[in-house]
């Protein structure tokens, strides 16, 4: 952490040095934060050892134990109805990885959407990303061929990837005027867009009888299609995404101050508006390809983390990046177990969990502010 | 830094915003950038800067185009300070200094270097604003964000400063400090200063050289008393002005008039007697009622006979210092006999002008209508052992009319006027 350390230097003031210290300490513990909790998280589901358990024919409640379940991790046997080794390496691994990653790109995009329309109400899927993704996952099912097991895993998200990008092309040509981009034009273009989308979206479903459950599913958002190649297709976007973001943080920081004072600062307002916006874009259709649209993260993550860290985003994308890994892991936690043995679209429990707690922040901070 | 602007024209679509601007900022130089509202000012700052993107080479910065240079290399040359800096997002004043060194980064993975922290330090040392470094942004004053703007304008470690309108939303103390604080860099670290400035009288006092623009092109550049004069400032502004010497800073300085029109000029000529600054607002108010005004005996280097001046008023002048001459009296009498009131402002009475209240007596036995103006009991206006008070009581008793004020007197001449 050396962009860290050296910020220490500062001696400042001594209340300078106390919020320094303050935002170190938050950023030392929130990789710790997400480990502790991908480790829970894993041994959290119906099978257990921590969760509701499995009904046997009989009525009674079966549940693995802590040291069954490490025994079956890594040795692959036991004498139990269901095959915990698998149920542990094909789904609950790669699963709670997926959070993991899907969780960190959309607080990484959403923070990188805000310094670009220099809005803290703005969230990665504010160009038009999840209307174009859902209207791509849609059809693909709709189309029967995503029943096709082998096609049918690998065509939605693709569909859904393809759309989501176009889609996040037509709204920045509609919002370009010469080379220049302009953030409000690109908003309402971004809304009109998913509201036309959304239209031939709600269209479609209102055909889809019987896959209506399976579309819903995805458009509220879910992990349930965890894989490990999706672990990895995401993993490799959301790395370089977030790395690329963080590499561009000092500009970001100077574009929040609006577009003509980075411009006399030296970060070239137009190359990093559309840079922004690319790695955003492309990490969060990967993300939302394989997830559907999981709402929320994207907004108050960055936001939340802003209250705590401060706007500066050299700690601030990192910060908010970690805090959106470890927030998915446990909605996803949740989402698994609260409705045994249904599973609840995770969507769902980050809506249910992130607005009130949203609310609550921006009145707390109001206040704070009405009184400073 | 030397800036020069070579033939520059800039366009809004269809609509010419700046046409054939040439001009030189030479190195060490404070030069204000003035001119109307719509005048092409900010816009000419903003290709300065490179915001607005010009063609060829009509922008050079110490000889070299602006556009060869990379936006971190600009912003090392020189920094920018704007109107006003505002954010939604909470950064401390420290982080907003900080970012003047986002053009020094050496790399993008490494964080600021003990240097940096030791630059923006003594940038909030010399912009008095390391007290405030904590405070987020958004909860200083208008004048305290500017210091820090300007702080982090000193952490760039430019060799110019452009600034726009950066006194425009300060009251007259944060005024002040602002332009003191970029007269000191410009004066003891040689700091080039081009500063788009509104306020004439602001301006006039801290550049050098100002560049006046009038819809888009240059109408005057030079020292300030050569291009706020009244003739440039009434065809660019449209405003009739009087500029003086500022007594105390050497500057010039610059009085508007009135812009609105006489609404009936009826012309009735009234004379005042007066001196020593007292007739000054009884001209103007009289003119703007559509009175014709004359005046009498006042000495040249009065102050009275330079507003008589300024609005173009007809005198009666006495030699400076000197008591009035006998020719002076009769001129005085004369106009007073083709006037159709006289007004008598409460002036100070010296023996050298004493003879303006025999004036008065004459007019008042004539029976010309004269109008007397009470003076503040708490300010002496006799200096002449009590024949002045003693003059004013005798015109009031043989039917001079004492008026209160200003006010008064103007209801009165117009009922006189009319009747």
């Amino acid at each position: 952490m050396v962009w860290l350390r050296s910020s220490t230097a500062g001696g400042v003031s001594a209340e300078y040095q106390r919020i320094v210290r303050r935002r170190i300490l938050i950023l030392s513990a929130l990789p710790v934060v997400l480990f502790v909790s991908t480790l829970i998280a894993t041994f959290i589901g119906t099978t257990g050892p921590i969760g509701p358990g499995v009904k046997t024919a009989t009525g009674e409640v079966q549940r693995i134990s802590f040291g069954d379940a490490i025994d079956a991790i890594f040795h692959g046997h036991g004498d139990w109805p269901f095959d915990y080794h698998a149920i542990f390496w094909t789904q609950r691994i790669p699963r709670v990885l997926l959070a993991v990653l899907v969780g960190a790109g959309l607080a990484c995009a959403g923070t990188a959407m805000q310094a670009v329309f220099r809005n803290p109400m703005a969230d990665p899927f504010i160009v038009g990303v999840s209307s174009g993704a859902s209207l791509g996952a849609v059809a693909a099912t709709l189309s029967g061929l995503a029943a096709f097991a082998v096609v049918g895993t690998i065509l939605t998200p693709l569909l859904a990837f393809c759309t989501a990008l176009l889609t996040v092309f037509a709204v920045y040509y509609l919002g370009t005027v010469k080379g220049r981009v302009y953030v409000d034009t690109l908003l309402l273009s971004g809304v009109a867009m998913a509201a036309f989308l959304g239209a031939i979206v709600s269209f479609l479903i209102y055909f889809a009888r019987q896959e209506f459950h399976r579309v819903i599913f995805w458009l509220l958002g879910s992990l349930s299609m965890q894989s490990w190649t999706a672990d990895a297709i995401v993993g490799l976007t959301v790395g370089v995404g977030v790395l690329v973001i963080f590499l561009y943080s000092r500009d970001l920081n100077a574009l929040l101050l609006g577009e003509e004072t980075a411009h006399n600062l030296g970060a070239d307002p137009e190359a990093l508006k559309t840079l922004m916006l690319i790695v955003a874009a492309v990490m969060t259709s990967a993300a939302v390809a394989f997830t559907g649209v999981i709402g929320f993260i994207g907004l108050i993550i960055p936001h939340m983390m802003r209250i705590v860290v401060g706007a500066d985003h050299r700690v601030l994308v990192p910060s908010a990046t970690l805090a959106g890994a470890v927030f998915l892991v446990w909605a996803d936690a949740i989402a698994r177990t609260v409705i045994a043995p249904n599973t609840l679209p995770v969507g769902v429990v980050t809506a249910i969990c992130g607005g009130p707690f949203f609310l609550y922040l921006l009145r707390r901070s109001r206040v704070e502010g009405d009184k400073g | 830094m030397k800036f020069e602007v070579r033939n520059l024209s800039y366009s809004f679509g269809e609509k010419k915003v700046l046409k054939n601007i040439t001009f030189e900022a030479a190195d060490g130089e404070f030069l204000g950038l003035m001119g109307p509202n719509g005048s092409g000012k900010t816009t000419l700052l903003r290709c300065m800067t490179n915001y607005l993107q010009t063609p060829e080479e009509r922008i050079l910065i110490d000889g070299r185009p602006l556009q060869s240079m990379t936006p971190g290399e600009l912003a090392r040359t020189f920094a920018v300070v704007p109107q006003s800096s505002s954010t939604d997002f909470v950064f401390s004043a420290y982080d907003i200094v900080m970012m003047g060194r986002i053009p020094h980064m050496v790399s993008r993975i490494a964080g600021h270097r003990k240097s940096d922290v030791e630059i923006v330090r003594s940038a909030m040392e010399k912009t008095d604003t390391l007290k405030f470094a904590s405070r987020p942004f958004f909860a200083l004053s208008g004048g305290e964000r500017q210091r820090v703007i300007i702080a982090r304008a000193i952490a760039q470690q430019p060799q110019g400063l452009l600034l726009d309108e950066p006194t425009v939303y300060l009251d007259i103390s944060g005024q002040l400090e602002v332009m003191d604080l970029i007269k000191k860099l410009n004066r003891e670290e040689g700091i080039s200063v081009v500063a788009v400035l509104h306020d004439v009288n602001l301006a006039a006092r801290y550049c050098d050289r100002i560049a006046l623009l009038s819809q888009g092109h240059l109408e005057a550049i030079g020292q300030p008393k050569e291009v706020l004069t009244p003739e440039i400032i009434q065809s660019v502004y449209g405003v009739d002005v009087v500029v003086r010497k500022d007594p105390f800073t050497d500057a010039v300085y610059v009085m508007p008039h009135s812009t609105a029109p006489v609404l009936h000029k009826h012309g009735t000529h009234v004379h005042l007697l007066c001196g020593g600054g007292t007739g000054g607002p009884v001209m103007k108010a009289l003119l703007d009622q559509g009175f014709a005004v004359t005046a009498g005996v006042i000495n040249v280097l009065d102050s009275d006979f330079e507003n008589a001046n300024d609005l173009h008023i007809a005198t009666v002048a006495e030699v400076p210092f000197a008591p009035i001459s006998e020719s002076a009296h009769g001129e005085n009498l004369r106009l007073i006999g083709e006037s159709s009131a006289v007004v008598v402002t409460p002036f100070p009475v010296g023996p050298g002008n004493i003879r303006n209240l025999d004036a008065a007596m004459l007019a008042v036995r004539s029976g010309k209508t004269v109008f007397v103006m009470e003076h503040d009991p708490r300010v002496d206006i006799d200096f002449v052992g009590g024949k002045a008070d003693a003059s004013i009581k005798e015109l009031i008793n043989s039917g001079a009319v004492l008026v209160r004020d200003l006010k008064e007197l103007l209801s009165r001449l117009s009922k006189g006027g009319s009747g």
